[in-house]
């Protein structure tokens, strides 16, 4: 029963003062809008890499040159370990299906009058099935071109939309870094975000290698093991391999790494986890200045209703009862900015996601977890002026101008 | 002898005022006793301590000595949630500038002593106590749609909806004109021919003589307790003697 009255006069009390109290709500709003929006564009990051991670199958393994930091000290241009002798003694280890060495670049297509930057990877035939790649037309590259050192090239989605529009790119001429390729097919479309294969082009290692980077190392290896359950021996037979054949003492480090589908899930969403962690802390400062601006006009509102206190008090009330009057007052006003802020990030992470090459994901936990910081937010803040106002002497507050 | 309703003995209320020599003795060591059903004036110059006395008896404030006894409860220890049960259930308060809660109907300004006290049908209750002070039209006006008079009667029923024993009034009809002054004292004369004590601070001797027993006060002491007509009149030459 105290509690409707308790309710009515907190609205009475914001509604009589409707600018400043949508103010007051102000900070709150864009507090808890900006830690929505975050972690909407967070997980929907996470999301996105996960997915792609997981269309690639389970078993397979990707192996990246890595810096060695044993006690030869770091080699200088420590990331050219890897080397098509190694991929070929890979492809002879047994419980491999396939393996798939790659070399990436970076490289400016000309087609017509049209230029762009991108990735260009050098691959063999197994990368079709290692990427859990589909041609849309067109043929892939195969072990005979990267053999014959073909300059031919299949291009990702998006790379063919940039360059060619709605024409078909087959059989055309197409520059890359003045030398001339044969497109011979295109890619389906993969999906968009991090690396995406859409945004590459893909031409024969060996030409790659000799003809447009003069390079003899490899940026990845990707390793297809028959089955999920024969992953885990590939990975430490590959790991003793390459350690015989890059001739590493005991006490030396890898010079690479070998990661699972599962390990490089765990480590995207620890990269995006501490990215979302870093840009939520940002936000939610903006809710302690929230909280500070109720807190300030709290404050205001105790000692303009010092007399309404004092009445109040006159009549029976208790402290308790105008201490939960103030409380109330300073929750209700957290918690409706609260409410529009999360409204707020829902609206910016879906113009997010229709803008850009994001996809938002608000996960319900944010909600809660807005919704449940907002309240906190009024209590903590609110409880000093409303202690302030239960610790009035009613005689003085009787007396108040 | 039945319990008197106020038992009151060397009560003081001192002010500390920095050093003790500026300490400000509003209250001066009172004592009197007043039965169920009194009415009861505080007449004495401005400064003198009436309100201080009368705050003190309605539990918003302690004194800082003596004895104060409600209903023949002593009240000087009891603590702050008890005093507050007290102002809300034995006390009624009406005050010089009525203290209406502004944004608030009258009906619910009447309601507010009853929701503090967890009564139920509060409604009911508070459109009687406004159809008592014949306010019964008004009930869903707000404090600036009211006149003076008709805010001091919404004020009234605030003061007698949870049937309190006694009604404190500081200068009930200080702010209204005589006509409409006289209407809400005749309202607090008809409370109390029904059985509530009735205690009215007042500088109009009008006033005070149309109450039973009048207490004169100066400096913080009384200096006349007795049948209104005699202490006012008494005042009143003593007054004409001074000037
Ligand atoms: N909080 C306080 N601190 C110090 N002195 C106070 C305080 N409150 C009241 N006084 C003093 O106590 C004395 C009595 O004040 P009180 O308000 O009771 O007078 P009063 O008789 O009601 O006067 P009036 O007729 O003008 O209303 C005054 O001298 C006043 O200055
Ligand atoms: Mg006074």
């Amino acid at each position: 029963m105290i509690l409707t009255e308790v309710a009515k006069s907190a609205w009475r009390s914001l509604a009589s003062n409707r600018v400043r109290t949508l103010l007051t709500m102000l900070g709150m709003i864009i507090g808890t809008g900006a830690v929505v929006a975050v972690l909407g564009i967070g997980e929907g990051a996470r999301a996105s890499v996960e997915t792609r991670i997981r269309s690639m199958g389970a078993n397979l393994l990707t192996i990246r040159p890595q810096s060695a930091s044993g006690s030869g000290g770091v080699r200088s241009g420590a990331v050219k370990t890897l080397t098509r002798g190694d991929a070929a003694a890979l492809s002879k280890l047994e419980g491999v299906k396939a393996v798939a060495p790659e070399n990436s670049g970076s490289a400016q297509l000309r087609y017509r009058e049209k230029n762009k930057n991108a990735s260009v990877v050098g691959v063999t035939g197994a990368i079709v099935d290692a990427k859990s790649l589909t041609l849309a037309s067109g043929i892939a590259i195969s072990d005979m071109d990267d053999e014959q050192r073909s300059r031919i090239a299949v291009l990702g989605a998006t790379v063919a939309r940039e360059l060619y529009g709605n024409a078909s790119p087959l059989g055309t001429r197409l520059q890359v870094n003045g030398v001339a390729f044969r497109v011979v097919g295109v890619f389906a479309e993969k999906g968009s975000g991090f690396q995406s294969p859409d945004d590459n082009v893909y031409v024969p290692l060996s030409t790659h290698q000799k003809v447009l980077f003069g390079q003899d190392h490899l940026s990845t290896i990707s390793i297809q093991a028959e089955s999920e359950a024969a992953s885990a021996n590939v990975k430490a037979a590959a790991e003793r391999l390459l350690r015989l054949r890059h001739k590493l003492r005991d006490d030396q480090e890898n010079d690479f790494d070998v990661r699972s589908q599962t390990e490089m899930l765990e480590t995207m969403n620890q990269v995006t986890g501490t990215f979302t962690a870093l840009l939520g802390s940002v936000a939610a400062v903006s809710l302690i200045v929230g909280g500070i601006g109720i807190m300030n006009i709290m404050l205001v509102s105790v000692r303009e209703r010092t007399r309404e206190i004092g009445v109040r008090m006159a009549v029976g009330a208790r402290r308790v009862d105008i201490l939960l009057q103030f409380l109330f007052e300073a929750v209700v006003v957290s918690l409706a900015g609260g409410a529009l802020g999360v409204g707020l990030g829902y609206g910016a992470a879906a113009l997010l996601a229709s803008f850009g090459q994001w996809t938002t994901v608000v996960p319900m936990y944010a909600l809660v977890l807005a919704l449940g910081v907002s309240a906190a937010v009024g209590i903590v803040f609110g409880v000093g002026p409303a202690r302030r106002a239960a610790k009035l002497d009613p005689v003085v507050a009787l007396r108040f101008e | 002898m039945t319990t008197p309703t106020l038992f009151v003995d060397k009560l003081e209320k001192v002010y500390e005022a920095g050093s003790a020599d500026l300490a400000v003795r509003a209250v001066d060591g009172i004592s009197f006793t007043a039965q169920k059903g009194e009415s009861l004036g505080v007449i004495g110059p401005s400064g003198c301590g009436k309100s201080t006395l009368l705050n003190i008896l309605g539990c918003l404030d302690r004194p800082t000595a003596g004895t104060y006894r409600l209903d023949g409860r002593d009240v000087q220890d009891l603590d702050d949630d008890d005093l507050a049960a007290i102002r809300n259930k034995h006390i009624g308060f009406v005050f010089q500038s009525f203290n209406l809660l502004p944004r608030m109907t009258a009906l619910e300004n009447v309601e507010l002593p009853l929701l503090y006290g967890s009564v139920k049908s509060s409604r009911k209750l508070a459109a009687e106590a406004l159809a008592r002070v014949g306010l019964a039209d008004r009930s869903k006006h707000q404090p600036t749609e009211l006149s003076g008079g008709q805010k001091q009667r919404v004020a009234i029923a605030r003061a007698l909806v949870t049937r309190p024993s006694m009604l404190l009034c500081d200068e009930p009809t200080g702010a209204l004109d005589s006509k409409t002054g006289r209407d809400v004292l005749d309202l607090l004369l008809s409370i109390n021919a029904e059985g509530t004590t009735l205690v009215v601070v007042t500088h109009d001797l009008s006033v005070a003589r149309s109450l039973r027993r009048v207490i004169q006060m100066r400096d913080g002491r009384i200096v006349a307790d007795g049948p209104a007509a005699e202490v006012v009149s008494a005042f009143i030459a003593s007054e004409a003697r001074a000037s």
